[in-house]
């Protein structure tokens, strides 16, 4: 009964490592890279890599509390909006004798949170679908943009968050070292606490999660909080690369960030998943975005190829275990 | 035989009356507004007042119930608004060509029916969750109506949109027309046998109901509602728009809620649908009406909705875990 | 007395997730004949049934219908034969009418629509069958459970079956409604009808069947005319031994202090109920299916809402308000349904083992995979699971998963331990070392409370018995009269329970 008994607890083979799904969508990535830059000039180039990893790190981001929250059963159709808030707001927010603009940053780190808060307070306490809880809550936040930005754009006016969007500390893209360092913590805090387990247990079997004593309200709200809050940094991130913020910057990253962890191997039906496969699956996103605009087709054609890519690529990495 | 054909037409209609029972609250509350909304604007009550208002409310209509089929399918789909802008901009480009306006409608079904019908063999033969199929089918179904129509424009035969969205109310005959195909389609064994298959589709199939068939038939039957939406939306704005018909998706799935249709399959009825969406469009009237900025709009939507949702928890507490 | 079968099973065996389920099974149903089909639960009578039906294939064997043998049988090729299957779980739709449901997958058409004429004269054909005077249009939403069972029955009835199978037809009936369908069986069996008939009423089964076969673990253990073979036989063969081996020897402890007492406990399902667990104690819970006893379980646990006119736990007063409260007082709940409720099917033994702790722990402190490995085997260990603990706990059999049902509330020291039909489905060795292990913690001093549908269980096993009736205690039995009349006299009425202690 040693620690290590083989019997118990058998050596993880490399065959099922290299079998995993996060690893296969690393291969994938790999090969389409390499298929890309033979065939492109130019598209292997560091200079487009890291540019790669920078439109990735953005989605990556968003995709974190995506990731929680159907890890845990949900689904969150209300990041799009949040990240534009957040991108709309910080300049709004900005108090005059905050010359770096933390205070902007805070506050709308806050407000974002709180945002998912309510959410996880209607789908736990109210009950409602998440589907339905966060869609209400993208329209009311709709509504609230105009209110707020009257539908003009806003320019950033916030050196820490124009740091953000420009700064190469080492060569690497400070929005690529946030993400990293992001990615760290989502991976921890999913695989190494006993809160990610309730995130798993949860969504894989709520009853059974709450008769074992798991607090489902607390970790439902949590994790909807954790989607604000990474909304709200992808937001922030974004109006730094941007330079502006404007109503509907949020829009595609509602789809990237459900179709990034779909890739990425997790259950859309929840209980099982990990973010580890997300990261790949964001970057595969913009890879295949970023071709599809190299071949210089028509925005039609772009979205045909996206899409029809997107479903090939479910078709090829393995179904869902029919439940239903 | 008269006497069989009796004890049949006394039993369905029988069977069509206890379904009202869940839709009566709703359709009272939606009622109310009508009369609201009446009592503001009595212009209502006339003709012309009536048209504009059924064909304001129509495309709502009919993309609830595409939506609501699905749902009772056990599904949910994200693709309802690209399908409209599909619809839209192919009777744009086909009917003032050469195909006119009989063969641009048909094009318009059969699309409608092929894409929806596609996406329900992914679903249901290939076992793949249906919220990450309908997405995928979002992005190409757009794109194709990006491709057919890369900017708004195309044109449809002015005297098509003056009978569709003038002044009488074909819009409404329509909707009562839809409902009878509806109705006559849930007469069919396979028709009815969608919601044995949304509700449990194991004991549906070891019962010998045709589950497959049904679902993917769902999935076909809400491709074709959607793009007829768009046949509607592009008669009225007279032109086509590769993207007008974004908003559907999400208020789709809002009226069907708001209806009591439920996420699981197999809950819910089609009337309902149409209530909850008639609700959502009577009320995004009045406030227009009322002089509400489109701030309200949007809140007082996702207010409602998530009232909506949420009211059962306050008034009917259920025991049991 | 040599027809030939109309549908029979040759040499079938099947199996789920590595585990067999059948082992050359054989039977025959001929017409005329009503067949019963005995055997515990998880002894793979509904495995059997699915592979009569064509709903599930078999892993070897075959199964002939008319003489032919098939392969892999069809749902179609069986309907089309004229099987026709009662399920015992309800799969009606709630939303359609009664009528609708009788005929769904064999509506009668005009035109390619549903022909209600024709619906409704043989769906009331079908419903007088078995007695059932509802209206044909309302909704199957509005029926209680023992109505639903008969619409059940006559839905299979609506095909004008050659072979009927009924998969415990009788379990959620009342006696008049299981007397008519007795009555109709009969009638059913004069017209030529193959009937296989499952249920656990053995009396029942006695005076309707003509013919038996008992399975035990997945193997045929008799085939043979009913004739000539009494109740005790029956049971030997579906369980393999008399049920006195299976209980452990024990002596009750003489002073057992008290540990939850709650007076007055009432809900939407309970009655101002009185309760007193001590420590050291098995206490039974008994009576018929469904007649609260869950919801006392849930009650105490802090899982469904309910007031007391006082309650004291561990000395503390009032009752738990969530199941987290609960945990923290000491009690631990394993549910019936331990698939649904119980555990994580598609995650690791070792995990499911953990997950309590994962709940008492601090959110974000970090886990040590050390130290829940070492638990894990620890657990394992006591428990005798097998094997490969990184398995997904559904590759493992009922019983197995029953012991880490149990098992995961272990590291946190319970002092209460709420068990609801914890042997339901579980075969006799496990039943054997789980009724052990109870007995063992009880001697640890902790209170164990145990909801049981097998009466020899609450029998041999409690220091006493509370029997339920409609959210009620009907009758409190101390060790010295417990017996199964008593048991059973009391869950039927007060009258009789009365007369009984």
């Amino acid at each position: 009964m040693s620690l290590s008994d083989p019997v118990r607890f058998p050596r993880v083979r490399a065959r099922a490592i290299l079998g995993s799904r996060p690893f296969l969508t690393v291969l994938l990535v790999a090969a389409v890279w390499i298929a890309a830059s033979f065939a492109k000039p130019g598209f292997g180039a560091f200079g487009h890599l890291r540019y790669l990893f920078e439109l990735g790190a953005v989605v990556g981001l968003v995709a974190i509390g995506q990731t929680f929250v159907v890890i845990a059963g949900g689904i969150d159709l209300s990041v799009g909006a949040i990240i534009t808030v957040s991108a709309v707001g910080a300049p709004l927010v900005a108090i005059p004798g905050d010359g770096s603009g933390a205070f902007a940053i805070l506050a709308i780190l806050a407000a974002a949170t709180a945002i998912g808060f309510l959410n996880g307070l209607g789908v736990a306490l109210l009950r409602a679908h998440p589907m339905i809880m966060t869609l209400a809550m993208a329209t009311f936040l709709q509504g609230l943009l105009i209110l707020i930005a009257g539908g003009s754009a806003v320019s950033a006016q916030n050196p820490l968050l124009e740091w953000l969007g420009d700064a190469r500390p080492g060569g690497v893209p400070a929005g690529v070292i946030v993400w990293i360092f992001a990615s760290a913590l989502a991976l921890a805090a999913l695989h190494a606490t006993p809160f990610g387990a309730r995130v798993f247990a949860l969504g894989a079997n709520p009853l059974a999660s709450t008769l074992s004593g798991i607090d489902a309200r607390a970790t439902t709200i949590a994790v909807y909080a954790i989607s604000g809050f990474a909304s709200g940094v992808t937001g922030l991130l974004l109006l730094g690369m941007n330079g502006q913020g404007y109503v509907g910057i949020g829009d595609p990253y509602l789809l990237s960030s459900i179709a990034a962890v779909v890739l990425g191997g997790t259950s859309i039906l929840g209980g099982a998943g990990t973010y580890a496969g997300t990261i790949p699956g964001a970057i595969l996103l913009v890879t295949i975005t970023a071709l599809i605009t190299v071949v210089n087709a028509s925005p039609g054609w772009r979205s045909i190829l996206f899409g029809a890519l997107v479903l090939a690529l479910l078709l090829l990495s393995g179904r869902e275990a029919r439940r239903r | 035989m008269s006497a069989a054909a009796e004890t049949g037409a006394r039993l369905y209609f029988a069977v069509q009356r206890r379904r009202n029972r869940d839709a009566r609250g709703l359709l009272l509350v939606a009622a109310a507004f009508l009369a609201l909304y009446a009592y503001l604007f009595p212009g209502l009550l006339s003709v012309g007042g009536f048209a504009k208002f059924s064909q304001s409310w129509l495309p709502l209509a009919l993309v609830s119930m595409a939506q609501a089929i699905i749902m009772i399918a056990g599904g949910v789909s994200l693709a309802i608004g690209a399908m409209v802008s599909l619809g839209a901009v192919i009777a744009a480009t086909s009917m003032a060509g050469p195909l006119g306006v009989a063969g641009g409608a048909a094009l318009v079904m059969i699309v409608g029916l092929a894409v929806g019908a596609a996406c329900g063999a992914i679903v249901v033969r290939l076992g793949l969750p249906a919220i990450v199929v309908t997405l995928a089918a979002s992005f190409i179904v757009g794109g194709a109506a990006l491709l057919i129509l890369p900017r708004p424009g195309g044109a449809i035969p002015a005297w098509l949109s003056d009978l569709l969205a003038g002044d009488t109310p074909v819009a409404a005959a329509l909707l009562v027309a839809v409902v009878v195909l509806w109705k006559s389609y849930l007469a069919t064994p396979i028709g009815l046998s969608l919601y044995s298959a949304g509700e449990n589709p194991v004991a549906a199939y070891r019962a010998g109901a045709p589950v497959d068939a049904a679902r993917i038939a769902a999935y076909a039957a809400s491709g074709l509602l959607s793009t007829c939406a768009g046949l509607f939306v592009a008669a009225q704005t007279g032109s086509g728009d590769p993207v007008i018909g974004e908003a559907f998706t999400l208020n789709s799935i809002a009226a069907a809620v708001l209806g009591g249709v439920g996420f699981l399959g197999g809950r819910g009825a089609m009337r309902g649908a149409i209530a909850g969406s008639l609700l959502l469009s009577v009320m995004i009237n009045v406030m227009y009406f009322l002089g509400f900025p489109p701030v309200a709009h949007y809140i007082a939507q996702g207010l409602i909705i998530v009232g909506a949702v949420a009211l059962p928890q306050f008034t009917g507490r259920r025991s049991g875990a | 007395m040599t027809t030939a079968p109309i549908l029979a099973a040759r040499g079938v065996s099947k199996f789920f997730f590595g585990n067999r389920v059948l082992r050359d099974v054989s039977i025959a149903l001929q017409p005329g004949r009503i067949h019963a089909l005995l055997g515990e639960n998880g002894a793979g009578k509904s495995t059997l049934i699915n592979i009569l039906s064509g709903a599930l294939r078999p892993d070897s064997g075959g199964v002939e219908v008319d003489g032919k043998t098939y392969r892999a049988l069809s749902p179609r090729d069986a309907r089309r034969a004229g099987v026709a299957v009662a399920q015992q779980e309800l799969g009606l739709t709630s939303q359609i009418s009664i009528a609708e449901n009788v005929g769904l997958g064999d509506f009668p058409r005009r035109y390619g629509l549903i022909d209600y004429g024709d619906l409704a004269r043989r769906a009331k054909a079908a419903l007088d069958l078995v007695g059932l005077d509802e209206d044909l249009a309302s909704p199957v939403d509005d029926l209680p459970l023992g109505r639903r069972q008969m619409v059940e029955i006559a839905r299979a009835l609506f095909r004008e079956p050659r072979v009927l199978i009924l998969d415990e037809p009788t379990s959620s009936l009342s006696a008049h409604e299981a007397q008519t369908l007795t009555g109709l069986l009969e009638r059913l069996r004069s017209k030529g009808v193959a009937i296989l008939y499952i249920s656990h009423r053995l009396n029942e089964v006695m005076r309707l069947c003509d013919y038996v076969t008992v399975l035990k673990d997945g193997v045929v253990t008799a085939d043979r005319p009913m004739q000539g073979v009494d109740a005790a036989d029956l049971v030997r063969l579906m369980v393999g031994r008399d049920s006195g081996h299976l209980f452990p020897e024990w002596t009750p402890v003489a002073d057992r202090e008290p540990i939850v007492s709650v007076a007055g406990l009432s809900s939407s399902v309970l009655r101002d109920i009185d309760i007193t667990i001590r420590r050291g104690e098995v206490f039974g819970i008994g009576g018929l299916v469904g007649q609260g006893q869950e919801d006392l379980l849930l009650s105490l646990y802090g899982a469904l809402p309910a007031s007391s006119r006082s309650a004291t736990f561990r000395g503390r007063p009032g009752l738990p308000r969530s199941v987290r409260a609960a945990n923290d007082l000491g009690l631990a709940y394993v549910p019936a349904d331990r698939k649904r409720e119980g555990l994580h099917l598609a995650h690791a033994i070792a995990w499911n083992l953990m997950l309590p702790s994962f709940a008492r722990a601090a959110a974000l402190s970090l886990r040590r995979r050390g130290a829940e490995r070492g638990l894990a085997a620890q657990l394992a260990d006591r428990f005798t699971i097998k094997g490969d603990l990184t398995r997904q706990v559904q590759v493992l059999s009922g019983g197995n998963q029953q012991k880490v049902a149990l098992a995961k509330w272990i590291p946190g020291d319970p002092r209460v331990l709420l068990l609801n039909d914890p042997t339901r489905g579980v075969d006799v060795e496990t039943k054997r070392e789980i009724y052990g292990l109870l007995r063992r913690l009880a001697g640890e001093g902790k209170a164990i409370v145990l909801s049981s549908s097998d009466t020899p269980e609450l029998v041999h096993l409690c220091d006493r018995v509370a029997v339920m009736r409609q959210g009620r205690i009907v009758a409190n039995i101390e060790r010295q009269s417990l017996s199964e009349e008593a048991i059973v006299a009391a869950s039927m009425g007060a009258e009789t329970a009365r007369a009984a202690a």
